[in-house]
């Protein structure tokens, strides 16, 4: 213990020098002749060293002839004797091997020369740019093949992430393994980015083929910082940010507003109820009154590493405080979040030079803990969310009632009117707002506190048993405690939004705990131009869990809610209680995997595993996933060295198919269990609650994976010494097997049972592309990628061949998954302009047959007036009806995209990336019809008024009875985007400034989130995501994303860093 | 050496851990397998009260509202559909109408019947489980069929009279999950003799104690016979109905309650007029929207109450206006007739007497609803969940007063002997005492409309009494024909109307199955 206290105080500082005669003094250079700071100067088979300072230069003595071992990551060692020299020059030379990019594959490294599935991967100073808080964000615009979609700007909320597409109807999130270990998506927030080194998506099937029954949606191989030999740092990192909306949507201020509602209800064939709209000016600002501008983020970081030849760590702590721009100022919208990590790593014995069989045994454990603090709103609702009442409030009210109102407020509601922290009333809207509310009154109330704690550790050990032989054993562990706390007032803010009863409090706790062991036996060699690499494993996890949750009515005291200080009898239901274990899930696995290359020329691969989950009956636990990818190195072809440019470094060409599966759909649905839910029945007089029993549900006990076949072609070039890069992939999947409710009569008279009834395919295009550019001090660095994306459901597996996703008050139903189409897919009517005049209405015919079957000409729309929308008939029977429905957009990108671009010149380093979508739509449903009182959006100034004045949107009515307003292409706009994500510049001063200060490095930056949205979307944000993936570009009203501006600082201590 | 050895081991056993089934085989930690669940009496009890439970369930189920006695009665002479609007309720409005199609015929009712035939046959199968097993007593298990069986009868009665042609099943479906569908007369030799088979085991008690109010009696089981029997007009077993009828009405538990508007209050639920009840209640109630099965409380007053009522003034509740009763049914009483007052709800005296004005905001607005299951404010405390739906009306099922007239009416028709006079005079008497009427056909039909306005006879008394003509003057000339004094109703009441047409969604999911569903020719 107290030899690994020393190392950690001494590795990296400075290592002892024994007092010895002669003394060798010079300086370390790489080939292009800049000094290498931090490089190991040590006597061979000593603990007799130094490190070379920021000239590269070193001085160490030894005893004359003393063999000298000179060092550096990244560069071939060189040996020289001690003669006493004093301005020695040692040029270490590149270590290309090294050098060469690696990639994690899961259980294993690859040389990225010799991969031949489809892996993209993202490296630690790619993250550091993104500067994310969660690491599902953070990938945004960084990988080819990964589409991630902020749901909302919430802090802290989780975004939706597909890789190559939507896969299947249900559950289509990737696996994440965080350094081996699975974690699940509800909890993958407890990773600090920060403490990433690279993450690995695994994205065709010969990739993913390693986790099988898990990774039909991807993997996600996120693998954490260690130390590094030769450098020991601490670094300190602070930022501080500032977020606001990016902009607001345009609505009509308070005269434009009274206007409107006057024509409306004129048009609705009511008296106008203003005299003088003109009166009212500008009116309430609602969204103003709603937003926090200016909501503060702070974020802090520290991290120590390093490594010796034994042992090597990693610890770091992060803390990030956010207010989120909707009612961040109320405590409603808040992340809080602290994350410990350890990473650690040492080696018991060494004795490769020594003997072949069992020379070398390292033990390893990653130790992390995170606490997570949280509020949240709703983010994308269409009933009464903070943003949406904040865009239905009339700008004629006002957030504060007038002292008329309040005196009819209280009459009308007593003591359930609520009051701002400034002592006023709030206003309450009328009837006509229907469940709309005053949304600041909304964000006054005590929200839901959500809290968890989370703990993964990870312990390993490997031993080499003979030659390349090597065996891995681990255990892992994933602990997560999480609960919320809320409690109510009494209040009244609409008839839909009231607590007019009873006062009451509640809380909830859960646990639950996931074990991991895996045994890895891997063995690589290589003969000639031949090498090997063979990986037998086994895995086994669990999980399991539990809750417990109560609430009472009646607090005793509202400033100390809590379930103890309240009145509620349980004798009278004032009191309630639940809780139990959750489902309990285990998989057993074994796995195996082949690699083969013939002079890094031909590769192939093989790769099946073998799964068994506890979530199929005893006739279906194990289901094989096989795969086999095939790699071919053209430029390193023989007869082709002649023949190929110059110019090109690398070409490879890749081929992968393989199946994979998806258990992720719930558990005990194979069998038949009993169902204590709904079935009791009341007798006796008085009556009684009598507790009944039943099966849950008719049982499949047929019931398998479901599984994706994947077909992947790859070609990778290389030009000009590689520093450009091109890759391009192209791939097909098709899921078969998805699990939908059966279609079967209602008259079984049970809930119907699971099948493996559905296929979805999905298909698509990958480019990458990448540039390098160096001159004198300045330094170019462009990444690109773009992804076309076909998704398709084939077959849902139910009678129609459709059902419905999403609806609209007042529009009706309008988001589809169908056969044959996207899932999902807006679904409505097409529009063809207004009628303008009764003579483009009685124009409006079709020729149809009458009941004696002779042709007749019937208008299309009788019920039409001029100012009505022409819809299209779409299936040519004369006449409007909901047969005439049909595809009017969706809610996937055909590309997505990203764009990198880095560079610095000297001190100063500048980067920014751009991300975006092509070919996506958005139904903006933020309009409800049905809401009498509602505030308008600007557009509606375009309104038809007579003829000519609009052939877009109809003449406004209140209280709209017509079809104008049902689910149309009027709701669908273009989502299209580009997006400047992040765009940062720094500066690091020069060190001999802050050396002095013990200060390696000191790097100061600016930096601005969202700075600039091209998009012609009206809304608040071209990027939704809600329901659970599902309802992809449907706008209710959604929670935007901030626009950030941060400033921050990077600073590390102690010697100074190796510069490459 | 040693140290590789027990390396090796460790090895072979970190191999060896998880290729166990057992590892993989895990309990559901919340609930058992069937199998290893339904094999004793008390768990067997659990089913049975489970198979009870869809009897509660019409009023509100599957989003759809289908209380039973009003879907029923629309279609009859008495009720509008009313609502908030011409649409409001729609399957309701399309069968008053006899204008329905397969996308608007009661599916929250269809289901509802069927999950209790399932459950019912579950029943069964696990009486054998327990017999088996050895855990279940003779009688038990006995009494225990008796009920589950009457029960199955009871919800085919559901689907029989309003389908007719259905499927029909004893023992539960398995994959493919399809059954036949039979002709209504087919159902009828079904359930009759399943039925028989119920009441020849004789273990049911006549009447039930207080404490089992809401199980199967043999008394409800010869109500069932009857209504069912005569339904069919089964000559051959309607004498064997009367005499049923004369049981109960032997039985000394079993009379009329003195005052009519007694009757339908929660004080008069299971006293001696009642022959079975569909038990609903208040105090504890947990059915809510979010959980529609749960036990509790009934929709139905909410559902008929006046719309635009001011919640609580005298003691009543609003409602959203579904069966406003019409104003023939109110004209049809007798001024001092009882039942005038207890059917009728004038709903704007009693605001006008209060010095308010009742703004009506519904449609086929009378003036006037159903006072039997009024929204009383007083009935639905202490419930947990939404108040709405959770009214302590017990819904009335067969009443003592049916048992009287259903005997006259088969004394009457010569399917046996009795008292007709009597029987029929004592449900007379009871509501306009010192009058009494003579025991002809026409009077207990005239009297049978009187009595069960809104209770969900009336509709099929008509039916069977095959009502085209007006042989009794009490309105019966617009009884099923189209044109009433609304011009609501267009269409002509024809045999074609007899059975509702079967939920579209039926009808596809069985389609390419082994057993297509033909649609009735409505």
């Amino acid at each position: 213990m107290k030899k690994l206290l020393t190392l950690i105080l001494f590795v990296g500082l400075v290592l002892p020098a024994a007092a010895q005669s002669l003394l060798l003094k010079g300086v370390v250079r790489d080939s292009a002749g800049e000094p290498l700071i931090g490089a190991f100067v040590v006597e061979q088979g000593t603990q007799n060293g130094t490190m070379t300072g920021v000239e590269g230069d070193f001085a160490l003595s030894t005893r004359r002839g003393a063999a000298i071992e000179i060092s550096c990551i990244g560069y071939t060692t060189q040996v020289i004797t001690n003669n006493g020299e004093q301005n020695l020059v040692v040029v270490l030379a590149d270590d290309s091997q090294m050098l060469e990019e690696t990639v994690v594959i899961g259980y294993g490294v690859q040389k990225k020369s010799v991969v031949t599935a489809s892996i993209a991967k993202v490296d630690a100073e790619a993250l550091e740019k993104s500067a994310q808080l969660r690491v599902d964000s953070a990938l945004k615009g960084l990988a080819a093949g990964v589409n991630v979609t902020s749901s909302s700007g919430q802090p802290g909320a989780a975004s939706r992430i597909r890789i190559r597409g939507t896969g299947t109807v249900n559950d289509s999130n990737p696996l994440y393994i965080v350094d081996g270990m699975p974690i699940g998506i509800d909890g993958i927030d407890y990773l600090n980015p920060n403490d990433i080194e690279s993450i690995e998506v695994l994205k065709d099937a010969a990739s993913g083929a390693v986790y099988g029954a898990r990774a039909a949606n991807g993997v996600i191989l996120v693998t954490t910082k260690k130390g590094s030999k030769g450098k020991a740092s601490i670094s300190y990192n602070y930022s501080f940010g500032l977020s606001s909306p990016w902009r607001l949507r345009e609505v009509l201020n308070a005269s434009e507003y009274a206007l409107l509602t006057n024509e409306g209800l004129i048009n609705a064939g009511e008296a106008p109820i203003y005299s003088d709209p003109f009166a009212y000016g500008e009116g309430t600002d609602w969204q103003r009154e709603v937003f926090n501008f200016n909501a503060p983020q702070h974020q802090h970081e520290v991290s120590v590493s390093g490594a010796s030849d034994r042992f090597n760590y990693y610890m770091s702590l992060g803390y990030v405080d956010q207010d989120g721009i909707v009612g961040g100022n109320y405590g409603r919208s808040n992340y809080n979040r602290l994350t410990l990590r350890s990473n650690t790593s040492y080696t018991v014995w060494d004795s490769s030079e020594d003997r072949s069989f069992l020379n070398k045994f390292t033990l390893g454990s990653n130790v992390s803990y995170s606490n997570i603090k949280a509020s949240s709103i709703e983010a994308n609702g269409q009933f009464n969310t903070v943003v949406t009442s904040a865009l239905a409030m009339s700008p004629i009210l006002s957030v504060y009632a007038t002292e008329e109102q309040a005196a009819a407020q209280k009459a009308a509601y007593g003591d359930l009117v609520t009051y701002g922290a400034n002592g006023q009333m709030f206003m309450i809207p009328g009837a006509s707002f229907n469940d709309m509310i005053n949304p600041v009154a909304m964000m006054n109330l005590p929200g839901d506190k959500n809290w968890t704690h989370k703990f993964v550790a990870n312990f390993s050990g490997e031993l080499q048993i003979w030659d390349n032989l090597k065996f891995r054993s681990s255990v892992g562990f994933d602990m997560g405690f999480w609960g919320s706390d809320g409690y109510n007032y009494l209040y009244y803010l609409s008839p839909a939004v009231k607590n007019d009863e009873h006062t009451s409090v509640w809380s909830s706790v859960n646990r639950n705990l996931s074990w991991q062991v895996e045994n890895v036996l891997t063995y690589d060699k290589t003969l000639g131009d031949h090498s090997f690499s063979v990986l037998f494993g086994q895995s086994a996890s669990a999980y399991n869990g539990q809750n417990l949750g109560g609430s009472r009515w009646h607090v005793s005291d509202l400033n100390k809610p809590s379930i103890d200080y309240a009145s509620g009898l349980q004798k009278e239901g004032e009191m309630s209680v639940y809780g139990g274990p959750f489902d309990p899930a285990r998989l057993a696995s074994y796995f195996f995997r082949a690699s083969y290359n013939y002079a890094e020329r031909y590769m192939a691969q093989f790769t099946v595993r073998r799964d068994g989950s506890s979530r199929f009956g005893s006739n279906n636990k194990w289901a094989t996933f096989p795969s086999f990818s095939l790699g071919w190195n053209l430029h390193r072809e023989p007869y082709l060295q002649d023949v190929k440019p110059e110019w090109l470094s690398n070409a490879k060409l890749r081929f992968s198919w393989g199946k994979n599966g998806n258990e992720a759909i719930g558990n005990f649905r194979y069998t038949t269990l009993t169902d204590s839910g709904e079935n009791n029945s009341i007798f006796g007089n008085p009556e009684q609650t009598v507790i009944g029993n039943k099966a849950s549900a008719l049982s499949n006990q047929s019931l398998r994976w479901e599984t994706s076949t994947q077909t992947d072609f790859g070609l990778d070039l290389g030009f000009f010494n590689n520093s450009l890069t091109f890759t391009v992939d192209w791939y097909r999947k098709i899921t078969d097997g998805m699990l939908m409710e059966m279609n079967i009569p209602s008259y079984v008279g049970e809930n119907k049972p699971i099948g493996n009834v559905g296929i979805m395919s999905n298909s698509g295009v990958e480019f990458e592309l990448g540039y390098k550019y160096s001159v004198n001090d300045f330094n170019l660095r462009v990444n690109g990628n773009a992804t076309y994306l076909r998704n398709k459901l084939i077959e849902y597996g139910n009678e129609t061949g459709w059902a419905e996703y999403g609806s609209f008050q007042g529009a009706g139903s309008f988001l589809r998954a169908e056969n044959g189409k996207p899932f999902t897919y807006f679904y409505g009517y097409k529009t063809d302009g207004i009628f303008q005049n009764m003579a483009e209405v009685n124009a409006y015919t079709a020729v149809v047959l009458d009941e004696e079957g002779n042709p007749m000409t019937q208008l299309i729309q009788p019920d039409a007036v001029p100012g009505d929308v022409r819809f299209v008939d779409v299936n040519g029977d004369g006449s409007i009806t909901a047969e005439d429905r049909t595809d009017i957009g969706n809610g996937t990108p055909d590309w997505t995209w990203g764009i990198n671009i880095g560079m610095d010149w000297k001190g100063f380093d500048f980067s920014m990336m751009w991300q975006g979508t092509l070919g996506n739509d958005i139904f903006d449903a933020t309009r409800r019809i049905d809401v009498r009182g509602t505030n308008q959006p600007a557009y509606i100034l375009n309104r038809w008024t007579g003829e000519g004045t609009s052939n877009k949107y109809p003449r406004f009515i209140i209280g709209d009875k017509t079809t104008n307003w049902n689910a149309s292409d009027l709701y669908v706009c273009d989502g299209s985007y580009a997006r400047l994500k992040n765009i940062q510049l720094g500066y690091t001063l020069p060190a001999k400034l802050t050396e002095k200060f013990l200060v390696s490095s000191l790097r100061v930056y600016v930096a601005a989130e969202n700075l600039i949205t091209l998009t012609s979307y009206r809304g608040f944000d071209p990027e939704i995501s809600s329901g659970n993936g599902y309802s992809l570009g449907v706008d209710y009203g959604v929670y935007p994303q901030a626009r950030t501006f941060t400033f921050g600082v990077n600073v590390k201590f102690g010697r100074p860093r190796n510069v490459k | 050496m040693k140290k590789y050895r027990i390396l090796a081991a460790a090895v072979a056993l970190a191999f060896a851990t998880s290729c166990t089934t057992d590892f993989l085989t895990v309990e559901n930690p919340k609930a058992k397998p069937i199998e290893d669940y339904f094999n004793t009496e008390t768990t067997v009890f659990e089913s049975l009260v489970a198979a009870y439970a869809p009897l509660h369930w019409p009023d509100w189920f599957g989003g759809y509202y289908n209380p039973v006695n009003i879907a029923s009665d629309v279609m009859a002479d008495q009720i509008w559909p009313g609502g908030g609007t011409a649409t409001d309720f729609g399957d309701l409005k399309y069968l008053a109408r006899y204008d329905a199609d397969g996308r608007y015929t009661l599916p929250g009712l269809w289901s509802a019947a069927y999950s209790g035939v399932k459950r019912s046959n579950d029943v069964l199968l696990y009486i054998d489980w327990a017999r088996e097993a050895g855990n279940i007593s003779a009688e038990s298990a006995k009494l225990f069929e008796a009920e589950a069986r009457a029960l199955r009868v009871f919800y085919y009665n559901w689907l029989w009279k309003f389908w007719g042609n259905i499927p029909y099943y004893e023992k539960n479906l398995e994959d493919p999950f399809v059954c036949e569908q039979i002709k209504a007369d087919e159902v009828y030799d079904h359930i009759i003799t399943d039925l028989e088979g119920v009441i020849a085991l004789n273990v049911l008690p006549m009447v039930r104690p207080e404490s089992e109010a809401g199980r199967v009696s043999q008394a409800m089981a010869y109500m069932l016979y009857a209504e069912i029997t005569m339904y069919q007009n089964d000559a051959s077993r309607l004498p064997t109905a009367l005499n049923y009828m004369k049981a109960i009405i032997e039985d000394v538990h079993y009379d009329l309650l003195p005052d009519y508007a007694e009757v339908f209050k929660e004080s008069g639920e299971w006293k001696s007029e009642t022959i079975y009840d569909i038990n609903y209640m208040s105090e504890g109630g947990r059915r809510d929207w979010s959980w529609v099965t749960g036990e509790g409380g009934t929709i139905l007053p909410r559902l008929i109450g006046p719309r635009g009522w001011e919640d609580g003034y005298a003691g009543y509740l609003s409602g959203w206006g579904l069966g406003p009763v019409r104003t023939s049914t109110v004209e049809m009483f007798d001024d001092a007739d009882a039942r005038k007052a207890a059917t009728c709800f004038d709903v704007a005296s009693l605001a006008e007497a209060g010095g308010k004005t009742y703004e009506n905001t519904a449609y086929q607005h009378t003036g006037y609803y159903l006072q039997k299951y009024a929204p009383l404010d007083a009935n639905r405390q202490g419930c947990i969940a939404d108040w709405q739906m959770n009214f302590n009306n017990n819904l009335r099922v067969y009443r003592y007063s049916e048992t009287l007239l259903n005997a006259a009416e088969l004394v009457l028709r010569n399917y046996g002997s009795g008292d007709a006079a009597a029987w029929l005079n004592a449900v007379h008497g009871r509501s306009l005492p010192g009058t009494t009427v003579e025991a002809t056909l026409e009077n207990v039909k005239k009297e049978r409309a009187l009595e069960f306005v809104g209770e969900g006879k009336r509709y099929w008394d008509l039916v069977r009494w095959e009502l085209t003509a007006d042989p009794d003057g009490i309105q019966a000339s617009k009884v099923l024909t189209g044109h009433d004094e609304m011009n609501f109703r267009q269409i002509t009441w024809s045999s074609s109307k007899k059975y509702i047409p079967i939920p579209d969604a039926e009808i596809s999911a069985a389609a390419g199955t082994a057993y297509p569903l033909t649609q009735n020719n409505y």
